[in-house]
């Protein structure tokens, strides 16, 4: 499926995992952000990413205890970066180039790099 | 795929197959009631035959793992609901094998319990880190072969087979008391539970994407399930057979890992009670890791973080930080002092509770015909499908009173 094909936007988007061009995890389509297009209609801007898009989506005691152990940090993929969306939505860059990667390099630091096979 | 590797990844679904909740369940069936709870082994043996081979095609065609699916499927609420669930199940899981392990080695070694407990979480520790996925999954499942040493003692002890056949069709023993009958009852739901825990189906499917498996394993991902799930299952009724043919005339409550080990002794003597403690420790530990894996799996995919540990652990970091701190929580359970058993039967009772929230997403994508075209779900799978979800609703919906009437199946 292509990012112009009509899909059911909440159910085959919201949700759904999101791979970048290297086939690294990037996070979850946590939330989707829409502009005015036209009269009466919308389109997909940006993909949200990350626990502050869980406001609203979440009871307000839950979002608190969300935002006290993880932050509230979003970041926004525009829409014109996914090339695919199928089981995942494919980036079409690397997740560096949206800050995906932030969290994941920050808890490298914790890692020694030595011993696996 | 070769035949040896086929071959090998058939043995390690047999020896990774029991865990420490079906080998006292098992135990315990028999010794209460005889061979009468053989059909409920059998009939969840076919359950998790079909929802892991579900699980291992969707991995393969859709290449996502079950909690990814749980997420998508679920939503953000009631994916965190299955989540928390989950965690909680597989924690207390991952400590009652961790516990039950240190107890083997206990027994082998006369060291104190809990430090056994450390040792052995040091190990494991040290397994996950040192060790790619396919020799972690091999090295242990292979290992707990020696659990075979069961189905050689039941052969020895000359069993009524006519008795074990009829254990196959489904029965509740006639003249029991209204009590009794619960407790009967309680024993069916938790064996339900113990074959078809959910752990199984999050490690399964997240070892697929591990192996990198496409749609050329599907037969292997099938052969797999359907043998090696079915010998393993035969493990445990051999368990439950020798448990019912040894114990019960003595009026024994076989509630220790050790002393089902004495099912293998009374025939076979010191070196098959050496044999079966081996068997035990390493199909126990490789549960502990399964456990663990599972969790850190689950946690990953729901949030989308980097995981695997077909990759280095400095790769994933937030995913090898995940299942390292997993173990450490599970060891900090078994230090407290609790006992293991209590353990046993509490991981029983929330895994029955998240079956359904595990395997509905995966029956409604493995029948999808978007993500897995040609491969979806035919009206066999769908059929079987189906009625085995309606039977853990059941399930889960009388799993707490059962719980709470029985005080866990100890009245």
């Amino acid at each position: 499926m292509s990012p112009r094909d009509k899909i059911q936007l909440m159910s085959g988007l919201l949700d759904l995992p999101i791979l970048d061009k290297d086939w690294r995890y990037c996070g979850i389509v946590d939330d989707i952000e829409f502009e005015e297009s036209g009269e009466n209609a919308l389109r997909v801007k940006a993909l949200l990413v990350g626990p502050g898009a869980y406001r609203g989506r979440l009871p307000g005691w839950l979002f608190s205890i969300v935002r006290w152990i993880a932050g509230e940090h979003i970041s926004r993929v525009p829409w014109d970066a996914i090339v695919e969306i199928g089981s995942a939505a494919v980036l079409k860059v690397s997740g560096d180039d949206y800050g995906l990667h932030h969290a994941e390099d920050k808890a490298r630091r914790l890692v020694p790099k030595r011993g696996a096979i | 795929m070769n035949p040896l590797e086929i071959t090998l990844g058939i043995l390690t679904a047999v020896g990774g197959f029991v865990d420490i909740s079906e080998l006292v369940f098992a135990a315990q069936a028999g010794s209460g009631y005889g061979y009468a709870l053989i059909w409920v082994f059998a009939f969840a043996t076919i359950g998790i035959m079909a929802m892991g081979e579900m699980s291992g095609r969707v991995a393969a065609v859709a290449k996502q793992p079950v909690f990814n699916l749980i997420r998508h499927r679920l939503g953000l609420k009631l994916g965190l609901v299955t989540l928390i669930a989950s965690l909680v199940s597989n924690l207390i899981t991952c400590a009652a094998e961790i516990g039950g392990a240190a107890i083997i080695l206990h027994l082998l070694t006369g060291a104190p319990v809990m430090l056994m407990a450390v040792m052995m979480m040091a190990v494991l520790i040290g397994t996950i880190w040192i060790l790619p996925f396919k020799w972690i999954e091999r090295s242990y499942g292979l290992l707990g072969l020696f659990m075979l040493v069961f189905a050689v003692a039941l052969i020895k002890i000359h069993p009524p087979w006519g008795a074990i056949a009829g254990g196959f069709v489904p029965q509740v023993p006639s003249g029991l008391s209204t009590t009794e009958l619960i407790r009967f009852a309680y024993f069916g739901v938790a064996i339900v539970s113990a074959v078809m825990f959910p752990y199984e189906v999050y490690f399964y499917s997240s070892g697929g994407i591990e192996e990198g498996w496409g749609v050329k394993d599907l037969p292997v991902n099938r052969l797999t399930c359907i043998v090696g799930f079915a010998l393993g299952s035969l493990l445990s009724i051999s368990i439950l057979s020798s448990s019912a043919q040894l114990f019960t005339p003595l009026l024994a409550d076989p509630q220790l890992p050790g002393t089902t080990a004495l099912e293998v002794e009374l025939p076979m003597g010191r070196a098959g009670l050496l044999l079966a403690l081996v068997g035990i420790l390493f199909a126990v530990a490789g549960a502990a890791i399964e456990t663990c894996l599972a969790n850190a799996y689950s946690v990953a995919q729901f949030f989308g973080w980097e995981w695997g540990r077909h990759k280095k652990p400095w790769e994933t970091p937030r995913f090898t930080l995940a299942w390292i701190a997993l173990f450490l929580a599970g060891l900090a359970i078994v230090l407290t002092g609790v006992d293991v058993m209590k353990l046993v039967e509490f991981a029983i009772l929330f895994s029955v509770l998240v079956l359904p929230l595990t395997y509905l997403p995966l029956l409604l994508l493995a029948s999808d015909r978007h993500f897995m075209r040609k491969h979806r779900n035919g009206t066999l799978a769908n059929s079987v499908g189906w009625i085995y979800f309606a039977v853990i609703v059941v399930a889960a919906l009388a799993a707490v009173p059962l719980f709470l009437l029985t005080s866990g199946g100890q009245t």
